[in-house]
């Protein structure tokens, strides 16, 4: 019997590895982390130690992580990036860096569980050292016990800014502001969702109850437009502005703080998918997702997908759609086994709270309105909204991925990942039309899933 | 818990991390917020994403430039310095 090969150690990632040995499917699991558990689940090191606190639910992801250990069926490849993947003949191939030295894995099938990172929106000054993803200032939480900065900002959109100012709280940090920009009323849209998902909302009043215990209130319709850096080029302050339902800016005032965690929800991390080839479709929210059937299976037979690649929802949706992932991945190499009733009731349930979120939570475009000429997009290339202004208007692109090749937009070392989805949106809102779903493919695939040191090629075969 | 530390160097300063940590978290822990400077405008830049994605948090570790310090574990007696442009 073949392996069943799963990508990503999160919550997809491992309950996709525990359900395929659990139908007797002998299991390589591949993650780029030191440790399991993914982004949810982010495991310091030993003399780190746990940082309890800075988890709603700890203790799932730690029964899973050791049930995956305890596992014999399932060999684990941990801090092992794979920076190439293709697809012939029915065959995956997975190049893998593990240790500086490179592994070829070739397998019949697949389970990616890559998962997502913040989706951010460039603004004046989010380039300084200080402004951050909340992501990033949670990783520093969980995983290096190392709280970012004295008095945080912590704004964007979406339920996850709760939990990363709960846990700026926990670690003794001051929140100074709390801005969500969409308008807290919006849940009101999926009454139904809402009763049907107590758990979720328990959660919700876990961090709202932890940060108002030092009386912090989150603002709605309120954002980040602007950072500015002090004389040693460190983040000072923040420009927060009250925005209309459409993102434009009614009135600034002027925040003080040393760290400005600022996301707009999640961009599925779908690179090592669309190398391979799998169908990628546009989510609702203009994210570009995996196509997946109802057995998790993406375009590729043989190859499934489950949690954020397929669609932004969650951990639970993750860890429900990883077990029918594992259980059909299983199957296709020849285990007697079969997806449960209760496996896609239980999906679909957490589906339904996914969708429910995208609704409650839109980013409108009015965002461009808060940039100027002189507002980096492209970090790594450093292009400004002005250059990318100049190849539309003077050199005539008519297209972003036009617009990325006269400017370099999206050309640098992290390949788009950060300012990709931006740019299509400048590009399409400059020219006064609409992204096409090519434009949106086009700037979330890259040829090269991890830029490697030439070196390691040319130590390869 | 018994934390064992390490010590590693940021240009000319001694940097104490727990083991286990990264670069870019024991260099945040020290206060030390701008990592490197920009190829063209020579502007500071720091910890951004956090988990790999953007590639801002670019270091030079014992001498090999283009290192994501958010990735990277420190380790005793590494020379760690800010990466100027694309390279040290």
């Amino acid at each position: 019997m073949h392996n069943v090969v799963i990508v990503g150690g999160g919550p997809a990632g491992l309950s996709a590895a525990l359900a395929a040995a659990a139908a007797g499917a002998p299991v390589l699991l591949i993650d780029s982390n030191p440790r399991l558990g993914g982004q949810y689940w982010r495991m310091p090191s030993d003399d780190v130690g746990q940082q309890g606190e800075q988890h709603f639910d700890l203790e799932t992801g730690l029964i899973l992580i050791n049930a995956v250990k305890a596992r014999k069926e399932i060999e684990v490849l941990s801090g092992a990036q794979i920076w190439s993947a293709t697809h012939k003949d029915g065959v995956n191939t997975l190049r893998v860096i593990q240790n500086g030295a490179e592994k070829i894995i070739n397998t019949k099938n697949l389970i990616l569980c890559t998962g997502a990172y913040d989706r951010t929106l460039p603004f004046p000054g989010w380039d300084t050292p200080g402004v951050m993803t909340p992501g990033g200032v949670q990783s520093l939480l969980k995983g290096h016990g190392v709280l970012a900065g004295k008095k945080v900002v912590v704004a964007g959109s979406g339920p996850f800014l709760l939990p990363v100012a709960a846990g700026v709280v926990k670690a003794g940090g001051e929140v100074v502001e709390l801005l969500e920009a969409n308008n807290s009323a919006r849940w009101l849209l999926s009454p139904f969702v809402m009763l049907e998902n107590v758990g979720k909302l328990k959660e919700a009043f876990y961090y709202v109850k932890t940060i108002s215990q030092v009386k912090v209130r989150a603002r709605f319709a309120s954002a980040v437009i602007a950072a500015h850096k002090n004389s040693e080029g460190n983040l000072e302050s923040v420009d927060v502005a009250t925005i209309r339902g459409n993102f434009k800016i009614k009135k600034v005032r002027n925040v003080k703080c040393d760290v400005a965690a600022v996301g707009w929800g999640f961009t599925a991390d779908t690179s090592l998918a669309g190398a391979l080839g799998c169908k990628q479709i546009v989510a609702k929210d203009g994210g570009v997702v995996v196509s997946a059937d109802g057995n998790q299976q993406s375009s590729i037979p043989g190859v499934f997908v489950a949690g954020e690649i397929t669609g932004i929802g969650g951990a639970e949706l993750s860890m429900a759609e990883g077990v029918i992932a594992g259980i059909n991945a299983a199957k296709f190499v020849g285990c007697k086994v079969e997806v449960l009733k209760a496996h896609r009731k239980r999906r679909a349930k957490r589906q339904r709270f996914a969708d429910a979120l995208i609704k409650s939570y839109p980013i409108k475009d009015g965002w461009i309105s808060w940039l100027n000429d002189q507002t980096v997009i492209c970090r790594c290339e450093e292009v400004s909204v002005g250059n990318l202004k100049y190849a539309i208007n003077e050199l005539g692109a008519t297209d972003s991925r036009t617009a990325k090749l006269l400017t370099r937009c999206g050309m640098g070392l992290c390949q788009g990942r950060v300012c990709g989805r931006s740019v299509v949106d400048l590009v399409a809102s400059e020219l006064k039309i609409s992204p096409t779903d090519i434009d949106r493919f086009s700037a979330a695939n890259r040829p090269i899933i991890l830029p490697i040191p030439l070196g390691v090629l040319a130590a390869g075969e | 818990m018994s934390q064992s530390s390490l010590e590693f160097t940021f240009d000319d300063q001694t940097i104490t991390a727990i083991s286990g940590q990264s670069i870019g978290a024991a260099l945040l822990a020290a206060n030390q917020r701008s990592l490197r400077k920009t190829r063209f405008n020579n502007n500071d830049r720091g910890l951004f994403c956090g988990i790999g994605v953007c590639f801002d948090c670019l270091v030079v570790v014992d001498g090999v430039s283009n290192q994501r310090a958010c990735l990277i574990e420190a380790k005793p007696g590494m020379k760690v310095q800010r990466q100027v442009g694309s390279d040290a």
